[in-house]
């Protein structure tokens, strides 16, 4: 996982996103990509269509390999769609995957 | 199909300091560029949130905040500066560009007059095998978490690969209390000493030299264990990394971690410049293809690339090409003044002098071009459709002769990401196997749309224009 330096530079709101329906509370500034690996790693990110496990790998968008459903729209690119407020993710590690 | 055009006069890709710099010497000339970032701030890779830095100074390095100077002048001009945006099509023709760009999940069409490509470099796609495990991710990835969020890893990394941000990403954690585990790097330590018998180069170079020996020496002075000179590396675990495998002398090591980050330098990103059609040529030093350029940047009738895009030259390079297209496309407007003609031409030989020390680093960080052979037949090169080195090895002795046949054969190159990650490693594959040039064997055709776009985005039109 990632963590938040405690020394960050400059006072950052935060905002609420609902991550798999539950609350968190992450820095605004923060991709979706971002907040995920903050929140729950690169475990359990999504699963590709040939079935093996996958996680952001340039957080650019570059790779493809971020997609998320944000809001109810599946295989967005998380990388490239920053956090808002009340903002529901879902990671696509389960039985929902990309194709 | 979609919302009627808007016009820009100049239009600007990217605002990293290459796109910057052009924006804000335009605006000081009395013209209004629009500038297109698909980021939500300006920056560009070096210097992504910088308007609001995240890590400390002392974490980031001066590098960094280097950049300040630039983004305020860009933040206080005249610039029609438009976020969020991403240009996912172009096509250009004698009277301009017409572009196609997404913003808040709905598409315009714009056409631009002129056109300046500054869209930057991306990590290079390195295939060894476990790459696609999740617990690997580029090293530059994990510094845009630290840049977005100071963010830093919970565990300490493995860092492997080749090139200047490995080492400033392990200097960055190692500033922030966070060292890495182990470095792995794929450059052996002689080639340090034979850099310095470049005895010109390595005095033009000395920054460079000077810089990287800096971080190497606070990282060993720390104590974090570098192995310069592996031959090989492997990513090894079940559903995420558990182990990092690695040659290193001739002898196999594993050392247990559940994050490898790594970096294998950068190229061009390609997509935008490739779907225009515009011609490449493989750069030996670089090692990857570059669009090609006259002397004064332009890649075609008003049509410029100025930084990294255009070929691996480094922030302080980016932002200096950034000034030279808005100085040759104001020269083209016959626009100059005598004393922008002198500062371009100082520019010029600055560049050339600058181009020439980073030939240093090329050599430095120079990856094995047979790394790929020396992969195991499994090894994914296409991450996106799955397809191994084996398979493209049976597509080729199958008759498969270039990419776009490789890609037909085999799937390979044909996912969202449109081959960025796999194109190069195809290419060099096929020069191996075919016994040709890169430039003989070629790329991928690329077409538009360059980023992906929903059915949604593109039928939702503007509901009125701004
Ligand atoms: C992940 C990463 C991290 C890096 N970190 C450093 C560092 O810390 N220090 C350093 O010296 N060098 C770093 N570099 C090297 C980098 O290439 C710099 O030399 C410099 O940022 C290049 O400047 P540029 O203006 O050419 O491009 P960039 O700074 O890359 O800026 C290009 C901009 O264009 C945007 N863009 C690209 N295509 C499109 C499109 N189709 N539509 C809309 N927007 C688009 C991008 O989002 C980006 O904001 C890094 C490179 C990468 C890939
Ligand atoms: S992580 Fe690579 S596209 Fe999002």
């Amino acid at each position: 996982m990632f963590q938040r330096l405690d020394t960050a530079a400059t006072p950052t709101r935060h905002v609420q996103v609902w991550l798999d329906g539950e609350p968190h509370r992450v820095a605004e500034t923060l991709t979706v990509a971002a907040a995920v690996l903050q929140l729950r790693g690169w475990q359990g990110y999504r699963r590709h269509v040939d079935g093996t496990p996958r996680a952001p790998l340039c957080m650019m968008g570059v790779c493809q390999e971020c997609l998320i459903t944000i809001d109810g729209c599946a295989n967005r690119q998380g990388c490239l769609e920053p956090v808002a407020e009340g903002m529901r993710i879902e990671r696509q590690g389960g039985d929902i995957h990309d194709g | 199909m979609m919302a009627e055009s808007r016009n820009a006069d100049i239009a600007i890709v990217g605002a990293g300091p290459a796109g910057m710099a052009a924006a804000v010497t335009l605006a000081d000339a009395g013209y209004r560029p629009t500038v297109f970032d698909m980021n939500a701030a300006p920056g560009g890779q070096i210097y992504r949130q910088l308007h609001a830095p995240q890590a400390s100074d002392a974490v980031m390095g001066k590098d960094y905040r280097r950049g300040r100077e630039l983004l305020d002048a860009f933040l206080q001009a005249d610039i029609d500066h438009r976020p969020g945006s991403r240009v996912w099509w172009a096509d250009n023709d004698a009277s301009g560009t017409a572009l196609g760009v997404l913003a808040r999940g709905q598409t315009q069409r714009w056409q631009a007059r002129q056109l300046i490509l500054a869209g930057g470099a991306m990590e290079r796609g390195w295939p060894f095998r476990g790459w696609q495990l999740p617990g690997v991710m580029n090293a530059g990835a994990a510094q845009i978490l630290l840049k977005q969020g100071a963010l830093v890893p919970s565990i300490p990394p493995v860092l492997a690969g080749s090139g200047p941000l490995l080492y400033l990403l392990a200097w960055q954690y190692l500033r922030a209390a966070r060292p890495p585990a182990l470095i792995l790097d794929v450059a052996p330590a002689r080639r340090y000493g034979e850099v310095l018998h470049q005895v010109h180069r390595a005095w033009l170079g000395r920054d460079y030299l000077l810089k990287g020996a800096r971080l190497i020496g606070a990282l060993k002075r720390a104590g974090v264990p570098i192995r310069q000179g592996i031959t090989a590396l492997e990513a090894e675990g079940d559903t995420a990394v558990e182990r990092v495998r690695y040659r290193h002398k001739g002898r196999w090591h594993t050392q247990p971690s559940e994050l490898l980050l790594t970096h294998f330098g950068v190229t061009p990103e390609p997509q935008l410049a490739r779907s225009l059609g515009l011609e490449h040529v493989w750069h030996a030093g670089q090692q990857c293809f570059v669009p090609r350029r006259d002397a004064t940047l332009a890649a075609g009738t008003n049509l410029w690339i100025a930084g990294d895009g255009g070929g691996i030259g480094g922030a302080l390079n980016a932002e200096r090409e950034g000034r030279l297209v808005a100085l040759s496309l104001l020269e083209n407007e016959q626009r100059t003044t005598a004393e922008q003609r002198r500062e371009g031409q100082a520019l010029l030989a600055a560049r050339r002098r600058d181009l020439e020390a980073r030939c240093l680093l090329e050599r430095l960080f120079r990856l094995p071009e047979s790394w790929l052979d020396d992969q195991s037949a499994e090894t994914l090169v296409c991450r996106c459709e799955s397809v191994s080195r084996g398979e493209l090895d049976l597509a080729i002795t199958q008759g498969g002769a270039g990419p776009n046949q490789l890609k037909a054969f085999t799937r390979c190159g044909m996912g969202p990401c449109q081959g960025r990650q796999c194109g190069e490693s195809v290419t060099r594959l096929l020069a191996q196997r075919l016994g040709g040039t890169p430039d003989a064997v070629g790329y991928y055709h690329i077409r538009p749309p360059v980023h992906s776009i929903t059915l949604g985005e593109l039928a939702a039109r503007e509901a009125s224009r701004a």
